[in-house]
């Protein structure tokens, strides 16, 4: 069908199959590069520990475990309980240091502190220290992120 | 002296086939058996190590090595992790030489197009019957 | 509020300051003759296809690839099991040296039977021997890199070759293993030949190659230059360029099938003090050479053979390097000489590598 003067041209829209195909064409190429070039590392969904190590732990008493490639931090509570938390600062990701005589997390990098629960309580850090849950299953030591669910 | 074709045709050829026939030798052939060091069981890399698609059967240790201070004995031949990963191959391949002939075909019109063009002097107006033409046209209209 | 481009603004800025113009104005007039040999003309850009792919999937595997003789077999373990799809961007950077070399051969073999390294295109000629040279160092350098014992034999054996070249030799070799043997330092230094020094040497020695292919311009079959008959031709840009592009994807689709379906596997990690596995080999565009290497005797009269080995194909090397000064009258006699010696090349080659095989 003729159209006179037609401003979209049968070799417009030739042109524009074609750059479209070598659109989709370039996209199929690009996206394996794009998921090669940025992989997913992800945390560990859970950390198994041994319990014995840390079965003798008084309350108050603060130990470093590795989470993935994180420091996690694992405290006994006064009442016998664990609770963990990952010692990065929430501020721009510095690992915290613990200071005992004074019972507060310490980042050295902005002057950030957070007490010994791992609320934020001075500098910049926005948020408290990421809470992590804690099982004893026996003579391992679970520890696993909030809510990702129990093994069965 | 007009060199024969025919011996274009050989070198190339064989300059193609050549490193075919390499890689056919080289997936043909079992990975040499060595005496397995202790390979201490790796955590991490859970996938075996994939295998070649077209070498049938045969040989293959597909394990991945120890960690670290182990030495690897056995050597790493390509193969599907399952069956998802060798459909996706499959499909990727098909799609691939379809992409290409329907791109073949598109430029096949424009290598048309364009050789008309030139054949008919559109673009140097003083050159063609249409030298009078008081709109020609320019390369990248 | 509508913000409006204009492109031909845009384009004039950039030409006010920069001035390319001229080199666009040049591209749409450039030339391409077409006449019975000038398929060939498609080789030289193949390559520079394929030099783009090594490019690409080169920074790929180089984001994941440890340059350590602790970790190199590791994280090439790594790259092939753990990331997504790496065993194929490996599959295809080791498939690719192939092609490419494959298909810089291919273009000197088409040059070299054409003659079009004859006046005015000798320097073109010497930079593309300059080029083969490079991008076998590429393939050289890089066949060490995975670190397991193939490639560490082959580099030993490799890198033992200019010791037998009297004074320097020893220098050299020394430079190339970063010691008197092969070691750690030998891996590091080599990925940083192939990753920085070669890539910087190879642009540079490209661009010269082509703008001296822009400036001559494209070389015409002998007889129809001695006939001073006006070849026909098409214009560079659209038409060769869309041709160019078919082929390309051809290649390319022929190339991916061939990663996709014979993807290369690791060897077995390198021992400094293991014996040399069996079936070594270097990669297959050097075994015509290292066959020829193996039939000289241990010793020739004062040297040994390996000596008159090297100095023999230093010397070939060098004729072939200056051979538009050698073959200065092709339209003569001598011109079918070097036909002939081309064939026999070709043939001397492709058995020789056959043989090394056997």
């Amino acid at each position: 069908m003729r159209i006179d003067n037609a401003y979209f041209t049968r070799r417009k829209f030739l042109n524009s199959l074609l750059g479209g195909w070598l659109g989709a064409v370039a996209a199929s190429f690009i996206a394996p590069i794009v998921k090669f070039v940025w992989p997913p590392y992800k945390e560990p969904d859970e950390v198994k520990l041994v319990f014995a190590d840390f079965s003798d732990m008084k309350p108050g008493e603060v130990k470093n475990f590795a989470w993935g490639v994180k420091p996690g931090i694992l405290k006994r509570a006064a009442d016998g309980s664990f609770i963990a938390m990952v010692g990065v600062c929430t501020h721009l990701d510095c690992n915290v240091t613990w200071q005992p005589e004074k019972r507060q997390f310490f980042c050295a990098c902005h002057d950030g502190y957070y007490d010994e629960e791992g609320k934020n309580i001075q500098g910049p850090p926005p948020k408290p220290l990421r809470r992590l849950d804690v099982a004893v299953e026996g003579e391992d030591l679970f520890v696993r992120k909030p809510g990702a669910g129990a093994k069965a | 002296m007009r060199t024969p074709r025919i011996l274009f045709w050989l070198v190339t050829v064989s300059l193609l086939l050549g490193p075919l026939a390499a890689a056919a030798q080289q997936a043909g052939t079992p990975p040499e058996a060595k005496d397995k060091a202790q390979v201490e069981a790796a955590a991490a890399p859970a996938a075996p190590a994939q295998e070649a698609k077209p070498s049938p059967a045969p040989p293959a240790a597909k394990k991945p090595a120890a960690k670290a201070e182990v030495k690897r004995t056995e050597p790493i031949v390509p193969a599907y992790t399952g069956i998802k990963e060798k459909t996706a191959v499959i499909v990727f391949f098909v799609w691939l030489w379809f992409a290409i002939g329907v791109l073949i075909y598109f430029l096949r019109q424009w290598i048309k197009e364009s050789d008309r063009i030139y054949w008919a002097k559109y673009y140097e107006p003083e050159e063609s019957p249409r030298k009078d033409n008081p709109m020609a046209p320019t390369l990248g209209d | 509020m509508k913000i409006k481009i204009d492109m031909k603004k845009f384009a004039a800025w950039f030409d006010d300051r920069l001035a390319l113009t001229p080199i666009f104005k040049y591209m749409t007039h450039k030339e391409v003759p077409q006449h019975e040999h000038s398929f060939w003309y498609y080789t030289g850009s193949s390559i520079l296809l394929f030099l783009a792919i090594q490019i690409v999937t080169g920074i790929m595997l180089a984001l994941y690839y440890r340059p350590t003789l602790e970790g190199a077999t590791a994280s090439i373990e790594r790259i092939m099991t753990e990331l997504p799809l790496g065993w194929l961007v490996r599959s295809v950077h080791s498939w690719g040296a192939t092609f490419m070399i494959a298909f810089v051969l291919v273009h000197l073999l088409a040059i070299w039977f054409t003659k079009s390294y004859r006046k005015p295109r000798e320097a073109t000629w010497m930079t593309g021997m300059m080029l083969l040279v490079v991008s076998m160092m590429f393939g050289f350098t890089g066949y060490l890199l995975p670190w397991d014992d193939l490639s560490l034999a082959a580099t030993k054996v490799g890198t033992n070759i200019p010791a037998a070249i009297p004074v320097v030799g020893k220098w050299v070799t020394q430079f190339l293993r970063g010691g008197d043997d092969v070691t750690g330092d030998t891996l590091t230094r080599f990925f940083i030949f192939h990753v920085c020094v070669m890539p910087l040497i190879l642009f540079a020695i490209l661009a010269i190659h082509v703008l001296l292919v822009q400036k001559e311009g494209m070389s015409i079959p002998l007889k129809d230059e001695l006939a001073k008959k006006k070849v026909p031709s098409l214009p560079f840009w659209p038409n060769f360029v869309l041709r160019e592009v078919v082929i390309w994807l051809v290649l390319f689709g022929v190339f991916m099938t061939i990663a996709l379906a014979f993807a290369p596997s690791l060897g077995p990690t390198a021992d400094l003090m293991a014996p040399a596995p069996e079936g070594v080999k270097p990669e297959w565009y050097f075994l015509f050479l290292f066959q020829t290497l193996k039939i000289f005797p241990a010793n020739m009269g004062p040297v040994t053979g390996e000596f008159v080995a090297v100095i023999i194909i230093v010397i070939t090397v060098v004729i072939i390097f200056f051979l538009p000064f050698i073959d200065n009258k092709p339209e003569g006699k001598k011109g079918k000489v070097f036909q002939y010696l081309g064939i026999i090349g070709v043939i001397y080659a492709i058995v020789f590598s056959i043989w090394s095989l056997l």
